[in-house]
């Protein structure tokens, strides 16, 4: 039986930080994950309801392959926070595309959550070459409940100590331009893969070269597909803009429910996750994980997300491979319906 | 050149389960007045009338089900329309599709030669076809409409669903749960009759009635055939159900093993909020006083309601009624509506016919 430390206290947090960031073997994870479900599990009501209903508890619990995942959309309906009435000190919001209410991830403090992006992108060698780095996207201070503003930030002031900028949209694109234009060190693009057609658009036929060592880093395009503009091909125009080659893009593959991110390299690249979070392809009608090589859907584990739930089960379809998984696209928010009338069909109608 | 009653003779020879004769007699005469108005002319009112049938009929049929485009197909057939008949597109889970087909190939060679099926959407079909007929979402109405013409007739079956009501949860048998097992397992949820859930009158023991409608359902699956394994994407959506209601915390019924074939979860929220269908039933309790702010969110959209026992409560029927049903029946049956009845309101003849009067005196 556990004694589960007490995660509200900053001191428990950084000695987490440190356990997530030294050795992790197996074992060690196993422990380290059976403390974080025990402590979740009598904190989060609706965690704890939902590993009641799969006859889970801190007692049965056989491994960490076996804990019960949260689906994704709960965070839209009930507050996973395992702090009671502690006010948290960052609340991170989802798209609404769904429901049209945003999903909302609490966190008690951002440091375990900038600790891990921090690593998670040194652990690939985003900082190595210490490249100048821009992000096409909104600053923190303008976009508090954006998670992704936040892990830019938090890279900004990890990486030559605020050293990057940020550049919104389209006002500043000719900015952007001129920047990267006159760059002669590396330097580091990071953006959506939607913020990269848009900037991919305003630049038309001009090709910036961009210096040896320079890097780009898209996210939120593992869709498959972002605007019209299919990933071989955003890849592609990217190395033809930019003078990049394939393997200096970056996939970064995270969420705001998550703490932790996997990363891809080049177009068809494999994702792999840091050590302290694992990526199980499930096959959703058991939960367990499907034979490599072939389809099902993503499920976290995620020894970084202290201040939710560690369990995340998605709707991102995926192939398990030996080494990593290979994101194949998000699962139609519903099914052919027809003449049926379904959840999307009557938001539209309101 | 056939017969209306060469045509019917023709259809219910090769579909006697699906298209009994006697029941498409009765589905001309009741909407056409006339066995032959379509063939020759007939009395009514002291004037000559005859039917006219448009010379093509384009069928744009959904990939959900494919009994409507069955049905829709038939309907042209029988008053002898060509009928041009967009297949839906091939997607993880093609049956509807392939049953389309097969159901064309089975068609007596004098009713096949008059169907022609696309696969590929065809707006020259669209254009020359002087009525359309279009299953699914509104968005593909709407898409369709702008590119139909004045003068062509354009009928459109948008989204719709699909409910039980049980006025007396205290009290439902085993047979009236089994009826309501029907209700739900018939074509997995797929259509617009499909329920997506049971409306119980409160106050009721929910325990009770959710184990009585497991109970039955488990009953009904065994005695059905067997479905093929369900594709990722459907075992995904019935296992987030799942979990999401597990975690809310509402009460969940679930198969033996957990297997995948029907789900019933109580929705202490009343508001009507689409099932993920694949057998995932929700329970919500309301009172004849609120059905309508329960139901407001599909106000004009419910096709069939579904009823347990013999009577209706004057004031449920009329909530009802205010909210736009179009169809009332016994439980067990909304999934098998008459030949004659009235999809979306409309009678499926008699909208696609035009009418010519002679009204000279006879013998001029």
């Amino acid at each position: 039986m556990f004694s589960p430390r007490e995660f509200s206290r900053p001191a428990v947090r950084r000695a987490w930080i440190a356990a997530l960031l030294g050795p992790l073997p197996e074992q060690r994870f196993e422990e380290l994950t059976r403390e974080l479900f025990a402590w979740q599990m009598a904190r989060v009501p609706a965690f704890r309801r939902l590993c009641a209903g799969h006859g889970v508890t801190p007692d049965t619990l056989r491994s960490w392959r076996e804990i019960p995942a949260m689906p994704q959309v709960l965070f839209k309906r009930a507050t996973l926070y395992a702090h009671g009435e502690r006010t948290p000190g960052a609340v991170y919001e989802t798209s609404g595309t769904t429901t049209g209410e945003p999903g909302r991830q609490r966190l008690l403090s951002t440091d375990i959550y900038e600790a891990v992006c921090v690593a998670g992108a040194r652990r690939i060698g985003l900082f190595a070459d210490a490249p100048e780095l821009h992000f096409i996207a909104s600053p923190p201070r303008l976009a508090p409940h954006s998670s992704l503003s936040a892990m830019f930030g938090f890279w900004n002031r990890a990486a030559e100590a605020g050293r990057g900028k940020f550049w919104m949209g389209a006002a500043d694109f000719a900015l952007l331009r001129d920047r990267l234009v006159t760059a002669r060190c590396p330097v580091a693009l990071a953006g959506t893969a939607f913020g990269f057609v848009h900037f991919l658009d305003f630049l038309g036929e001009r090709r910036l070269a961009l210096p040896r060592g320079s890097w780009l880093l898209e996210t939120g395009g593992f869709k498959g597909r972002s605007r019209e503009i299919p990933k071989p091909e955003l890849y592609a125009a990217l190395t033809r803009t930019f003078g990049v080659a394939d393997r200096a893009i970056w996939n970064e593959y995270g969420m705001s429910e998550l703490s932790s991110q996997a990363y891809a390299r080049g177009h068809a690249g494999l994702h792999q996750t840091p050590p302290w979070a694992r990526v199980l392809i499930v096959d959703p009608a058991t939960g367990r994980e499907v034979a490599p090589g072939r389809e099902g859907l993503v499920r976290w584990i995620d020894l970084a997300n202290v201040d939710s739930v560690l369990a995340l089960q998605t709707l991102d379809r995926a192939v398990r491979t030996a080494t990593g998984f290979r994101l194949l696209g998000r699962l139609p928010r519903t099914e052919p319906r027809g003449c049926s009338l379904g959840a999307d069909d009557l938001l539209a109608t309101r | 050149m056939t017969t209306t009653r060469e045509r019917i003779d023709l259809l219910a020879r090769a579909f006697p389960q699906l298209f009994p004769r006697p029941e498409l007699v009765r589905l001309v005469r009741t909407q056409l007045g006339h066995i032959s108005a379509l063939d020759n002319w007939i009395e009514r009112k002291g004037v000559r009338v005859r039917a006219r049938a448009p010379r093509t009929i384009h069928h744009i049929c959904a990939g959900n089900l494919s009994i409507s485009a069955i049905t829709s197909i038939a309907h042209g057939l029988i008053v002898g329309s060509r009928n041009t008949v967009k297949l839906p597109s091939p997607r993880e889970d093609a049956t509807t599709r392939r049953e389309i087909i097969a159901f064309v190939q089975a068609l007596p060679k004098s009713l096949r030669v008059l169907v022609e099926l696309q696969s590929e959407r065809d707006d020259a079909a669209l254009q020359e076809a002087e009525v359309i007929i279009a299953f699914g979402n509104d968005a593909t109405m709407t898409a369709l409409r702008a590119k139909v013409r004045g003068d062509q007739r354009f009928i459109a079956h948008g989204h719709a669903v699909s409910l039980l009501w049980i006025d007396d949860a205290d009290r439902l048998t085993s047979r009236q749960a089994r009826a309501c097992a029907v209700d739900v397992l018939t074509y997995d949820q797929m259509g617009c009759l499909s329920s997506q859930a049971i409306y119980f009158s409160k106050p009721a023991d929910v325990m009770r009635l959710g184990g009585r409608i497991a109970l039955a359902l488990e009953q009904t699956r065994q005695t059905m055939e067997a479905k093929p394994a369900r594709p990722l994407g459907v075992r995904a959506r019935i296992a987030e159900a799942r979990d999401v209601a597990q975690a809310l915390g509402h009460a969940v019924w679930l198969p033996p093993a957990r297997h995948l074939g029907w789900t019933v979860i109580h929705d202490p929220d009343p508001t009507f909020v689409p099932s993920p269908l694949h057998g995932v039933i929700y329970l919500r309790a309301s009172r004849p006083g609120s059905l309508t702010r329960d139901l407001a969110g599909v106000r004009g959209k419910i096709s069939t309601v579904g009823v347990t026992g013999s009577k209706l409560e004057p004031q449920v029927r009329q909530a009802f009624l205010d909210l736009g049903v179009s169809r009332f029946c016994g439980a067990g049956q909304m999934q098998f509506p008459p030949l004659g009845w009235h999809h979306d309101g409309r009678a499926s003849l008699g909208e696609l016919v035009t009418w010519i009067d002679d009204e000279r005196p006879h013998g001029l």
